[in-house]
């Protein structure tokens, strides 16, 4: 199948803003509802919102849309859906929505959270522990999940023959502008010492490697472009959105790195978009893990197969020690999943947001007009998002 | 096939590994040492995960079919930390591969690998297939077999 630039929803839908609370790489004593609920009243407030101006809501699978709704009295909705993440689904789902008029004002909400099953700190709190009940039985000898992206960053070493550091490099880009980012978890700057010592945790994965599991949340009001106007923040236009998936989806059978979700990504949102990479003010590769990064960055058509780590090195800003491509462009400026936090790509669209709204304080790109949002993985979770405003 | 072990005991010794009626045969092979990956009996195609068609012809005349078991190390990871299971001890890193079968480009079994040091364990390296009991439960493993592929 050829790859469609048909795109009817193009610059119908747009942001018309974004609010966090700031995320804690420790256990706060707050409900991932509660941590919603702040982020949600705060972006209706900014937006000058009332509960009834909305009529659709949609977040995450861990934290229903009815619950949602209960809690902020919102009185009467027509459409809601909580699809799995990253939170490129979110979006796609409720743009969808706005545009085909099931509703016209979402109310799209994410919770990272430190569920039990991410650490033995997690582990420990009994709120935690009655609220995402550990699976049992585990079983080692699988390439399911995270895992699987350790065994393909192994194969990305093997195959193109690249040192660790060259992995390195994402994640102390991301804590150096982790530092000019208030909201984020890790700010203190990381040297690449302090990475080729981090702890090993699956090798060739470090704990550095991994993003960060935080307590927080993002909330966004996602409406039509034209209601967008009238409210207080310029629209950010939704100019493209898909997903993307090959066939060999399951971990260990996935093809090679040269054909999965990513390439059907970057090949859809190149068709369906009016702009590409040499037309952005600031990239959001995904960073989950930074394999990720690297694969994103070569995928998009920054750099050849295994040349992100020398793309790095050769866009690398070595003042504030972290990527700046062209001397211009940044990417993550809010430190990404690795050092904001892990919330799964919501971070990285508020901040998108926020740049095109001209509202990242001390982060700010001066008159940032367009991004590219690429989120999640390769097997089952690629996603795309190109953002612009008027 | 193992016709001697019921439904309800298959499922209690397989249940931690996702076991379903798609895989219930595949499972059966494990309890007599024979690794079963799903063929079309129609146009011959291997897939895995089992599937209840085969993704290539849409034929549901699958066959879990005994393969030989040798092949050559695809991906590799060394677990540092992992989930609990008995006789695995993360203190020594425990290797994890996805083996490419020789019965089919890019057909992969992912297990663990015994009976050498983790220095000498590396992607490309050829193994075979041999099986463990773990608590029980019989679990195929690969081991080096020394060859160059
Ligand atoms: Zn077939």
């Amino acid at each position: 199948m050829s790859t469609s630039s048909r795109n009817p929803m193009k610059d119908q839908v747009a942001f018309a803003g974004a609010a966090s609370t700031g995320f804690s790489a420790h256990n706060t004593e707050r409900t991932p509802l509660s941590l919603a609920a702040e982020a949600c009243t705060t972006v209706l407030r900014e937006c000058g919102l009332k509960a009834s101006d909305i009529d659709g809501i949609c977040g995450p699978s861990t934290v229903s849309a009815g619950d949602v709704q209960n809690t902020l009295g919102i009185p009467e909705i027509t459409w809601w859906a909580n699809p799995p993440i990253p939170f490129v689904n979110q979006v796609v789902m409720a743009a969808s929505a706005v545009h085909a008029g099931i509703c016209d004002t979402v109310l799209v909400y994410h919770v990272p959270y430190r569920h039990a099953f991410f650490t033995a700190s997690a582990l420990r709190d009994p709120f935690r522990r009655v609220l995402a009940p550990i699976a049992g039985g585990g079983n080692p000898d699988t390439m399911w999940g995270p895992v699987g992206y350790t065994a393909w960053a192994s194969r990305y070493i093997h195959e193109y023959q690249v040192p660790k550091e060259h992995f390195g490099l994402v994640s102390i880009s991301d804590r150096s502008y982790a530092r000019d980012n208030p909201l984020a978890a890790m700010r203190e700057p990381i040297t690449m010492d302090d990475y080729l010592n981090a702890r090993m945790i699956r090798w060739p994965l470090c704990l550095l490697d991994m993003d960060v599991p935080v307590d927080g949340s993002d909330a966004f009001i996602v409406t039509t472009t034209e209601r967008a106007r009238d409210l207080p923040f310029s629209p950010v236009l939704v100019n493209a959105a898909v997903l993307g998936m090959v066939d060999a989806n399951v971990e260990d059978q996935n093809v090679s790195l040269e054909h999965h979700g990513h390439h059907v990504v970057a090949k859809a949102l190149e068709a369906k978009s009016d702009f590409w990479i040499d037309d952005i003010d600031v990239y959001f590769p995904y960073d989950g893990f930074t394999i990720i990064t690297l694969n994103w960055l070569e995928n998009v058509g920054f750099c050849g197969r295994g040349e992100a780590g020398a793309f790095l090195e050769s866009n690398w800003d070595a003042e504030q020690n972290r990527i700046l491509i062209n001397g211009k462009v940044p990417v993550n400026p809010h430190g990404g999943a690795l050092s904001e936090g892990g919330t799964q790509g919501s971070g990285h669209l508020r901040e998108a947001i926020h740049q095109l709204q001209g509202r990242a304080g001390v982060r700010q790109v001066p008159d940032a007009r367009r991004t590219l949002l690429t989120a999640g993985g390769f097997f089952y979770n690629a996603q795309g998002l190109a953002l612009h405003r008027e | 096939m193992s016709e001697l072990i019921s439904d309800t005991d298959l499922v209690s010794m397989f249940i931690h590994l996702g076991i379903d009626r798609d895989s219930a045969e595949h499972f059966r092979g494990r309890i007599e040492h024979r690794l079963l990956i799903n063929r079309c009996s129609e146009c011959g195609t291997y897939h895995q995960p089992p599937r209840p068609i085969c993704p290539r012809c849409w034929s549901t005349s699958i066959v879990p079919t005994a393969v030989s078991g040798n092949g050559t190390i695809d991906l590799l990871i060394f677990l540092h930390q992992g989930p609990p299971a008995p006789g695995v001890d993360y203190t020594t890193p425990y290797p994890v591969a996805s083996v490419g079968l020789d019965e089919q480009e890019g057909l992969r079994f992912t297990a663990t690998i015994i009976g050498s040091p983790n220095d000498e364990i590396a992607i490309g390296e050829r193994v075979t297939l041999d099986w463990i009991d773990r608590a029980g439960i019989p679990t195929p493993v690969f081991r080096l077999t020394g060859d160059a592929s």
